[in-house]
Protein backbone atom coordinates (compact mmCIF):
# COMPACT_ATOMS: atom_id res chain seq x y z
CA UNK A 1 0.00 0.00 0.00
CA UNK A 2 1.60 3.70 -0.96
CA UNK A 3 1.38 6.18 1.62
CA UNK A 4 -0.95 8.40 -0.88
CA UNK A 5 -3.45 4.60 -0.65
CA UNK A 6 -2.64 4.85 3.28
CA UNK A 7 -4.44 8.28 4.04
CA UNK A 8 -7.49 7.71 2.04
CA UNK A 9 -9.20 5.85 4.47
CA UNK A 10 -8.71 8.27 7.05
CA UNK A 11 -9.45 11.04 4.62
CA UNK A 12 -12.73 9.58 4.50
CA UNK A 13 -13.96 9.56 7.84
CA UNK A 14 -12.45 13.09 7.85
CA UNK A 15 -14.04 13.99 5.11
CA UNK A 16 -18.09 12.07 5.92
CA UNK A 17 -17.24 12.91 9.89
CA UNK A 18 -20.20 14.88 11.03
CA UNK A 19 -18.17 16.96 13.32
CA UNK A 20 -16.56 18.21 9.15
CA UNK A 21 -18.51 21.55 8.60
CA UNK A 22 -21.23 21.49 6.32
CA UNK A 23 -24.14 22.99 7.59
CA UNK A 24 -26.13 19.55 7.66
CA UNK A 25 -27.06 20.18 11.80
CA UNK A 26 -29.72 23.05 10.50
CA UNK A 27 -31.79 20.48 7.81
CA UNK A 28 -34.25 17.96 8.73
CA UNK A 29 -35.21 17.50 5.38
CA UNK A 30 -38.89 17.56 5.53
CA UNK A 31 -39.13 15.07 9.04
CA UNK A 32 -39.35 18.38 11.52
CA UNK A 33 -43.05 18.91 9.72
CA UNK A 34 -43.85 15.26 9.77
CA UNK A 35 -43.27 15.26 13.73
CA UNK A 36 -44.84 18.21 14.64
CA UNK A 37 -48.22 16.90 12.72
CA UNK A 38 -48.09 13.10 14.44
CA UNK A 39 -47.12 11.56 11.34
CA UNK A 40 -43.68 10.48 12.75
CA UNK A 41 -44.18 9.13 16.42
CA UNK A 42 -41.91 6.62 16.09
CA UNK A 43 -39.11 4.81 15.58
CA UNK A 44 -40.59 2.66 12.70
CA UNK A 45 -41.29 5.62 11.09
CA UNK A 46 -38.13 7.11 11.21
CA UNK A 47 -37.04 3.94 9.14
CA UNK A 48 -39.54 4.53 6.72
CA UNK A 49 -39.02 8.41 6.44
CA UNK A 50 -35.23 7.57 5.76
CA UNK A 51 -35.94 4.66 3.34
CA UNK A 52 -38.04 7.13 1.38
CA UNK A 53 -35.40 9.78 1.37
CA UNK A 54 -32.58 7.18 0.27
CA UNK A 55 -34.90 5.65 -2.43
CA UNK A 56 -36.98 7.34 -3.85
CA UNK A 57 -34.82 10.81 -3.72
CA UNK A 58 -31.31 9.94 -3.01
CA UNK A 59 -30.30 7.13 -5.22
CA UNK A 60 -32.30 8.11 -8.38
CA UNK A 61 -31.35 11.62 -8.07
CA UNK A 62 -28.17 13.18 -5.69
CA UNK A 63 -26.74 9.99 -5.96
CA UNK A 64 -27.06 9.94 -10.52
CA UNK A 65 -26.18 13.56 -10.06
CA UNK A 66 -23.07 12.92 -8.10
CA UNK A 67 -21.86 9.97 -10.16
CA UNK A 68 -21.83 12.10 -12.99
CA UNK A 69 -20.30 15.09 -11.35
CA UNK A 70 -17.84 13.11 -9.85
CA UNK A 71 -16.72 11.57 -13.57
CA UNK A 72 -17.19 14.87 -15.17
CA UNK A 73 -14.99 17.22 -12.33
CA UNK A 74 -13.34 19.27 -14.82
CA UNK A 75 -16.09 20.14 -17.64
CA UNK A 76 -17.43 23.01 -16.35
CA UNK A 77 -20.51 22.93 -18.91
CA UNK A 78 -21.71 19.47 -18.44
CA UNK A 79 -21.35 20.86 -14.09
CA UNK A 80 -23.56 23.07 -14.89
CA UNK A 81 -25.81 21.06 -17.16
CA UNK A 82 -26.03 18.50 -14.19
CA UNK A 83 -26.29 21.41 -11.54
CA UNK A 84 -29.81 22.85 -13.63
CA UNK A 85 -31.11 19.16 -13.26
CA UNK A 86 -31.30 18.73 -9.78
CA UNK A 87 -32.64 22.01 -9.58
CA UNK A 88 -35.91 21.57 -11.73
CA UNK A 89 -35.79 17.89 -9.88
CA UNK A 90 -36.40 19.46 -6.74
CA UNK A 91 -40.26 20.76 -5.90
CA UNK A 92 -40.29 22.64 -3.00
CA UNK A 93 -37.97 25.85 -2.17
CA UNK A 94 -36.77 24.34 0.81
CA UNK A 95 -35.15 21.07 -0.48
CA UNK A 96 -33.77 23.42 -3.11
CA UNK A 97 -32.31 26.31 -1.31
CA UNK A 98 -30.93 23.27 1.62
CA UNK A 99 -29.32 21.52 -1.04
CA UNK A 100 -27.74 24.74 -2.53
CA UNK A 101 -26.84 26.16 1.35
CA UNK A 102 -25.32 22.19 2.14
CA UNK A 103 -23.17 22.83 -0.99
CA UNK A 104 -21.99 26.17 -0.41
CA UNK A 105 -21.68 25.46 2.81
CA UNK A 106 -19.24 22.18 1.99
CA UNK A 107 -17.72 24.38 -0.36
CA UNK A 108 -17.06 27.53 1.82
CA UNK A 109 -14.69 24.83 3.93
CA UNK A 110 -12.83 23.47 0.88
CA UNK A 111 -11.92 26.71 -0.05
CA UNK A 112 -10.73 27.64 3.21
CA UNK A 113 -8.44 23.73 2.82
CA UNK A 114 -7.28 25.07 -0.50
CA UNK A 115 -8.84 21.68 -2.04
CA UNK A 116 -8.18 21.75 -5.71
CA UNK A 117 -11.18 22.68 -7.69
CA UNK A 118 -12.82 24.33 -5.10
CA UNK A 119 -12.36 28.21 -5.77
CA UNK A 120 -12.98 27.58 -9.32
CA UNK A 121 -16.54 26.23 -8.28
CA UNK A 122 -16.98 28.96 -5.76
CA UNK A 123 -16.63 31.11 -9.36
CA UNK A 124 -19.13 29.43 -10.82
CA UNK A 125 -21.56 30.19 -8.00
CA UNK A 126 -20.77 33.82 -7.35
CA UNK A 127 -21.12 34.51 -11.29
CA UNK A 128 -24.39 32.23 -11.46
CA UNK A 129 -23.20 29.39 -13.85
CA UNK A 130 -23.92 27.27 -11.25
CA UNK A 131 -26.80 26.52 -8.43
CA UNK A 132 -24.25 24.85 -6.40
CA UNK A 133 -26.44 21.81 -5.18
CA UNK A 134 -24.87 19.66 -3.18
CA UNK A 135 -24.34 16.54 -4.83
CA UNK A 136 -22.57 18.30 -7.66
CA UNK A 137 -20.55 20.19 -4.90
CA UNK A 138 -19.32 16.35 -3.57
CA UNK A 139 -18.94 15.06 -7.13
CA UNK A 140 -16.05 17.21 -7.63
CA UNK A 141 -14.61 17.95 -4.71
CA UNK A 142 -14.27 14.29 -3.45
CA UNK A 143 -12.89 13.64 -6.99
CA UNK A 144 -10.58 16.17 -6.76
CA UNK A 145 -9.63 15.21 -2.73
CA UNK A 146 -8.85 11.51 -4.81
CA UNK A 147 -11.86 9.70 -3.73
CA UNK A 148 -13.27 7.14 -5.73
CA UNK A 149 -17.36 7.17 -7.21
CA UNK A 150 -18.84 4.29 -4.70
CA UNK A 151 -16.29 6.02 -2.24
CA UNK A 152 -17.54 9.24 -2.97
CA UNK A 153 -21.29 7.61 -3.03
CA UNK A 154 -20.58 5.87 0.22
CA UNK A 155 -20.23 8.89 1.96
CA UNK A 156 -22.63 11.17 0.42
CA UNK A 157 -25.28 8.29 1.91
CA UNK A 158 -23.54 8.00 5.08
CA UNK A 159 -24.09 11.58 5.18
CA UNK A 160 -27.62 11.27 4.63
CA UNK A 161 -28.14 8.95 6.65
CA UNK A 162 -26.57 10.28 9.62
CA UNK A 163 -28.08 14.27 9.32
CA UNK A 164 -31.88 12.44 9.56
CA UNK A 165 -31.41 10.36 12.49
CA UNK A 166 -29.32 13.14 14.02
CA UNK A 167 -32.48 15.45 13.68
CA UNK A 168 -35.00 12.70 14.71
CA UNK A 169 -33.09 12.78 18.15
CA UNK A 170 -33.09 16.29 18.09
CA UNK A 171 -36.48 16.35 17.71
CA UNK A 172 -37.31 13.46 20.24
CA UNK A 173 -38.75 11.10 18.64
CA UNK A 174 -36.36 8.18 18.89
CA UNK A 175 -33.46 8.53 21.58
CA UNK A 176 -29.23 7.90 20.73
CA UNK A 177 -29.63 4.42 20.99
CA UNK A 178 -32.50 3.39 18.77
CA UNK A 179 -30.86 5.72 15.90
CA UNK A 180 -28.06 3.47 16.41
CA UNK A 181 -30.19 0.81 15.73
CA UNK A 182 -31.46 2.30 12.79
CA UNK A 183 -28.30 2.99 11.06
CA UNK A 184 -27.31 -0.97 11.69
CA UNK A 185 -30.19 -2.54 9.93
CA UNK A 186 -30.55 0.57 7.27
CA UNK A 187 -26.63 -0.48 6.13
CA UNK A 188 -28.02 -3.24 3.86
CA UNK A 189 -30.54 -0.92 2.40
CA UNK A 190 -27.85 1.30 1.62
CA UNK A 191 -25.57 -1.25 0.21
CA UNK A 192 -28.58 -2.36 -2.31
CA UNK A 193 -29.04 0.97 -3.36
CA UNK A 194 -25.60 1.14 -4.14
CA UNK A 195 -24.88 -1.69 -6.49
CA UNK A 196 -27.95 -0.14 -8.61
CA UNK A 197 -26.79 0.44 -12.06
CA UNK A 198 -25.98 4.47 -11.99
CA UNK A 199 -29.05 5.81 -14.12
CA UNK A 200 -27.92 8.78 -17.08
CA UNK A 201 -28.52 12.04 -16.35
CA UNK A 202 -31.50 12.33 -18.19
CA UNK A 203 -33.26 9.40 -16.20
CA UNK A 204 -32.30 11.28 -12.70
CA UNK A 205 -35.73 12.15 -10.96
CA UNK A 206 -37.23 11.97 -7.10
CA UNK A 207 -40.56 10.85 -6.32
CA UNK A 208 -41.44 12.24 -2.51
CA UNK A 209 -44.65 13.58 -2.89
CA UNK A 210 -45.50 13.43 1.17
CA UNK A 211 -41.80 14.89 1.73
CA UNK A 212 -42.21 17.74 -0.89
CA UNK A 213 -45.88 18.80 0.86
CA UNK A 214 -43.87 18.63 4.28
CA UNK A 215 -41.29 20.98 3.36
CA UNK A 216 -43.57 23.19 1.54
CA UNK A 217 -45.94 23.20 4.77
CA UNK A 218 -42.66 24.27 7.07
CA UNK A 219 -42.25 27.25 5.12
CA UNK A 220 -45.09 28.63 6.84
CA UNK A 221 -44.48 26.85 10.06
CA UNK A 222 -44.04 28.97 12.96
CA UNK A 223 -42.22 26.68 15.38
CA UNK A 224 -39.11 25.33 13.29
CA UNK A 225 -36.03 24.03 14.80
CA UNK A 226 -34.50 23.38 11.46
CA UNK A 227 -34.02 25.16 7.96
CA UNK A 228 -36.27 22.85 6.20
CA UNK B 1 -16.00 58.30 -5.94
CA UNK B 2 -18.31 59.86 -3.39
CA UNK B 3 -18.02 58.99 0.54
CA UNK B 4 -20.12 55.87 0.03
CA UNK B 5 -17.85 54.61 -2.81
CA UNK B 6 -14.90 55.02 -0.80
CA UNK B 7 -15.99 53.43 2.23
CA UNK B 8 -16.72 50.38 0.49
CA UNK B 9 -13.00 50.69 -0.90
CA UNK B 10 -10.03 48.88 1.49
CA UNK B 11 -6.71 50.28 0.81
CA UNK B 12 -6.05 47.89 -1.60
CA UNK B 13 -8.52 48.65 -3.88
CA UNK B 14 -10.74 45.31 -3.08
CA UNK B 15 -14.18 45.19 -1.45
CA UNK B 16 -14.11 45.44 1.97
CA UNK B 17 -15.32 42.89 4.17
CA UNK B 18 -17.66 44.40 7.33
CA UNK B 19 -16.36 43.15 10.81
CA UNK B 20 -18.04 40.50 12.46
CA UNK B 21 -19.68 41.10 15.54
CA UNK B 22 -21.14 37.89 18.03
CA UNK B 23 -23.31 38.13 20.55
CA UNK B 24 -23.98 35.21 22.62
CA UNK B 25 -25.86 34.89 25.70
CA UNK B 26 -28.73 32.88 27.67
CA UNK B 27 -32.65 32.86 26.83
CA UNK B 28 -33.75 36.20 28.08
CA UNK B 29 -30.76 38.12 28.44
CA UNK B 30 -32.04 40.86 26.40
CA UNK B 31 -29.41 40.16 23.22
CA UNK B 32 -32.39 41.29 20.69
CA UNK B 33 -33.31 44.45 22.89
CA UNK B 34 -29.29 45.21 23.21
CA UNK B 35 -29.34 45.11 19.36
CA UNK B 36 -32.48 47.25 19.08
CA UNK B 37 -30.57 49.59 20.99
CA UNK B 38 -27.14 49.80 19.25
CA UNK B 39 -28.86 50.40 15.80
CA UNK B 40 -29.79 53.56 16.24
CA UNK B 41 -26.69 54.60 17.96
CA UNK B 42 -24.82 53.49 15.43
CA UNK B 43 -26.45 54.38 12.32
CA UNK B 44 -26.23 58.03 13.71
CA UNK B 45 -22.72 57.72 13.67
CA UNK B 46 -22.83 56.75 10.44
CA UNK B 47 -22.04 53.23 10.24
CA UNK B 48 -24.08 50.65 8.40
CA UNK B 49 -25.29 47.77 10.46
CA UNK B 50 -26.61 44.78 9.45
CA UNK B 51 -27.81 41.19 11.60
CA UNK B 52 -28.13 37.89 11.40
CA UNK B 53 -29.90 36.16 14.21
CA UNK B 54 -30.20 32.68 14.78
CA UNK B 55 -33.50 31.67 16.48
CA UNK B 56 -33.72 29.16 18.89
CA UNK B 57 -37.15 27.67 17.52
CA UNK B 58 -39.31 30.59 16.09
CA UNK B 59 -38.11 32.96 13.92
CA UNK B 60 -39.49 35.79 16.55
CA UNK B 61 -36.42 37.35 16.27
CA UNK B 62 -35.27 38.19 13.27
CA UNK B 63 -39.28 39.19 13.12
CA UNK B 64 -38.74 41.65 15.59
CA UNK B 65 -35.83 43.26 14.46
CA UNK B 66 -37.57 43.22 10.92
CA UNK B 67 -40.81 44.74 11.96
CA UNK B 68 -38.52 47.41 14.31
CA UNK B 69 -38.27 50.29 11.86
CA UNK B 70 -34.99 50.43 13.23
CA UNK B 71 -33.60 48.95 10.14
CA UNK B 72 -34.23 47.96 6.09
CA UNK B 73 -35.96 44.25 7.28
CA UNK B 74 -33.52 42.89 3.70
CA UNK B 75 -30.47 43.86 6.20
CA UNK B 76 -31.80 40.91 8.83
CA UNK B 77 -31.47 37.33 8.03
CA UNK B 78 -32.39 34.58 9.96
CA UNK B 79 -30.78 31.35 9.85
CA UNK B 80 -32.32 28.42 12.36
CA UNK B 81 -30.26 26.59 14.46
CA UNK B 82 -31.51 22.66 14.59
CA UNK B 83 -31.82 22.50 17.93
CA UNK B 84 -28.00 23.32 18.22
CA UNK B 85 -27.43 27.02 18.91
CA UNK B 86 -23.91 26.05 20.18
CA UNK B 87 -22.94 23.95 17.24
CA UNK B 88 -23.94 26.40 14.40
CA UNK B 89 -21.67 29.76 15.95
CA UNK B 90 -18.73 27.21 17.37
CA UNK B 91 -17.99 23.36 15.89
CA UNK B 92 -20.11 24.35 12.19
CA UNK B 93 -20.66 27.72 11.38
CA UNK B 94 -20.72 27.18 7.89
CA UNK B 95 -24.46 28.67 7.68
CA UNK B 96 -23.81 31.81 9.26
CA UNK B 97 -20.58 32.42 7.46
CA UNK B 98 -22.47 32.24 4.46
CA UNK B 99 -25.57 33.98 5.64
CA UNK B 100 -22.97 36.88 6.97
CA UNK B 101 -21.09 36.57 3.36
CA UNK B 102 -24.75 37.34 1.32
CA UNK B 103 -25.14 39.96 3.54
CA UNK B 104 -21.93 41.59 2.67
CA UNK B 105 -22.71 40.61 -1.22
CA UNK B 106 -25.72 42.88 -1.03
CA UNK B 107 -24.88 45.48 0.91
CA UNK B 108 -20.85 46.23 0.19
CA UNK B 109 -21.15 49.76 2.42
CA UNK B 110 -21.56 47.87 5.48
CA UNK B 111 -19.62 48.19 8.44
CA UNK B 112 -20.81 45.70 10.92
CA UNK B 113 -22.68 42.41 10.74
CA UNK B 114 -24.00 41.72 14.44
CA UNK B 115 -24.41 37.88 14.56
CA UNK B 116 -27.10 37.28 17.29
CA UNK B 117 -26.89 33.61 18.73
CA UNK B 118 -30.06 31.71 19.92
CA UNK B 119 -29.96 31.40 23.33
CA UNK B 120 -27.81 29.30 25.38
CA UNK B 121 -25.75 28.86 28.39
CA UNK B 122 -22.85 30.32 29.74
CA UNK B 123 -20.85 27.79 28.05
CA UNK B 124 -21.35 29.37 24.70
CA UNK B 125 -18.17 30.63 22.55
CA UNK B 126 -18.01 31.93 19.24
CA UNK B 127 -15.37 30.54 16.35
CA UNK B 128 -13.03 32.67 15.46
CA UNK B 129 -13.64 31.75 11.92
CA UNK B 130 -16.88 33.36 11.96
CA UNK B 131 -16.57 36.37 14.22
CA UNK B 132 -13.84 39.01 15.06
CA UNK B 133 -15.30 40.03 18.00
CA UNK B 134 -17.60 38.90 20.66
CA UNK B 135 -19.76 39.53 23.65
CA UNK B 136 -21.69 38.19 25.88
CA UNK B 137 -24.32 39.35 27.69
CA UNK B 138 -26.26 38.02 30.86
CA UNK B 139 -28.76 39.85 33.08
CA UNK B 140 -29.11 40.84 36.66
CA UNK B 141 -32.46 39.16 36.95
CA UNK B 142 -30.20 35.53 36.71
CA UNK B 143 -28.76 36.30 40.03
CA UNK B 144 -25.62 38.07 40.99
CA UNK B 145 -23.46 34.48 41.20
CA UNK B 146 -23.24 34.50 37.34
CA UNK B 147 -19.84 35.91 37.24
CA UNK B 148 -18.98 32.99 39.87
CA UNK B 149 -19.69 30.14 37.56
CA UNK B 150 -16.87 31.82 35.25
CA UNK B 151 -18.35 30.04 32.14
CA UNK B 152 -16.07 30.17 29.16
CA UNK B 153 -19.00 32.93 27.61
CA UNK B 154 -18.53 34.87 30.58
CA UNK B 155 -14.39 34.27 30.63
CA UNK B 156 -13.46 34.31 27.03
CA UNK B 157 -15.57 36.92 25.26
CA UNK B 158 -13.98 39.77 24.37
CA UNK B 159 -16.64 41.82 26.05
CA UNK B 160 -19.05 41.03 28.78
CA UNK B 161 -21.95 43.26 29.28
CA UNK B 162 -24.49 42.95 32.25
CA UNK B 163 -27.66 44.07 31.01
CA UNK B 164 -30.81 44.69 32.90
CA UNK B 165 -29.48 46.54 36.14
CA UNK B 166 -32.39 48.07 36.42
CA UNK B 167 -34.11 45.02 37.98
CA UNK B 168 -31.64 43.79 40.01
CA UNK B 169 -33.04 45.59 42.99
CA UNK B 170 -35.87 43.79 42.61
CA UNK B 171 -34.56 40.06 42.84
CA UNK B 172 -32.62 40.63 45.15
CA UNK B 173 -29.17 40.76 43.22
CA UNK B 174 -26.40 43.21 43.61
CA UNK B 175 -25.64 44.72 40.55
CA UNK B 176 -22.05 46.33 41.76
CA UNK B 177 -21.03 42.69 43.61
CA UNK B 178 -21.96 41.94 39.28
CA UNK B 179 -19.56 44.25 37.75
CA UNK B 180 -16.93 43.65 41.08
CA UNK B 181 -16.74 39.96 40.64
CA UNK B 182 -16.94 40.18 36.41
CA UNK B 183 -13.87 42.52 36.28
CA UNK B 184 -11.81 40.14 38.62
CA UNK B 185 -12.63 37.10 36.81
CA UNK B 186 -12.12 38.57 33.42
CA UNK B 187 -8.79 39.59 34.58
CA UNK B 188 -9.89 43.24 33.96
CA UNK B 189 -11.28 42.45 30.01
CA UNK B 190 -13.88 45.32 29.55
CA UNK B 191 -17.09 44.73 31.37
CA UNK B 192 -20.09 47.39 31.14
CA UNK B 193 -23.53 47.60 32.78
CA UNK B 194 -26.63 48.20 30.62
CA UNK B 195 -30.59 48.97 30.83
CA UNK B 196 -31.80 49.23 27.50
CA UNK B 197 -35.05 50.50 28.85
CA UNK B 198 -33.69 53.76 29.86
CA UNK B 199 -30.45 53.06 27.22
CA UNK B 200 -27.97 53.39 29.86
CA UNK B 201 -24.93 52.24 28.99
CA UNK B 202 -25.51 52.22 25.32
CA UNK B 203 -23.02 55.06 24.59
CA UNK B 204 -20.63 53.34 26.29
CA UNK B 205 -20.99 50.45 24.51
CA UNK B 206 -21.16 52.07 20.82
CA UNK B 207 -17.65 53.67 22.21
CA UNK B 208 -16.33 50.26 22.62
CA UNK B 209 -17.29 48.91 20.00
CA UNK B 210 -15.78 51.48 17.74
CA UNK B 211 -12.78 51.07 19.48
CA UNK B 212 -12.16 47.69 19.59
CA UNK B 213 -13.95 46.83 16.40
CA UNK B 214 -13.70 49.08 13.77
CA UNK B 215 -10.35 50.56 15.23
CA UNK B 216 -11.39 54.80 14.86
CA UNK B 217 -11.30 57.28 17.37
CA UNK B 218 -14.28 57.63 19.50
Amino acid sequence: MTEDNKIIPLMLLQHSDSAFPSGSVSFSWGLETLVNRGMVTKADDVQAFLNAHLIARWASLDRVILVHAHQSWSDPDRLSWLDTLTEVQSLSAEQRQGSKLMGAAMLQMHCKLGTKTARELSAGISKGRLYGHVPVVQGVLWRALNFDSYQAQSMAAHGLVTSILSAAVRLSVIGHADAQRIHSAFLPAVVAALQEPVLEPEEAHSFTPQIEIASMMHEMDEMRLFMN
Amino acid sequence: MNDKDLRTQTTSGSQKSAARVGIGGPVGSGKTALIECLIPDLVSRGIEVAVVTNDLVTKEDAKRLQNSGLISPDRVLPVEAGACPHTIIREDPSLNIAAADNLNASFPELDVIFIESGGDNLASTFSLDLVDYWMFVIDTGAGDDIPRKKGPGIIRSDLLVVNKIDIGPYVGANVDLIKQEAVEVRNHRPTLLTDCKRKIGIDALVDQLIQDVLFTDV
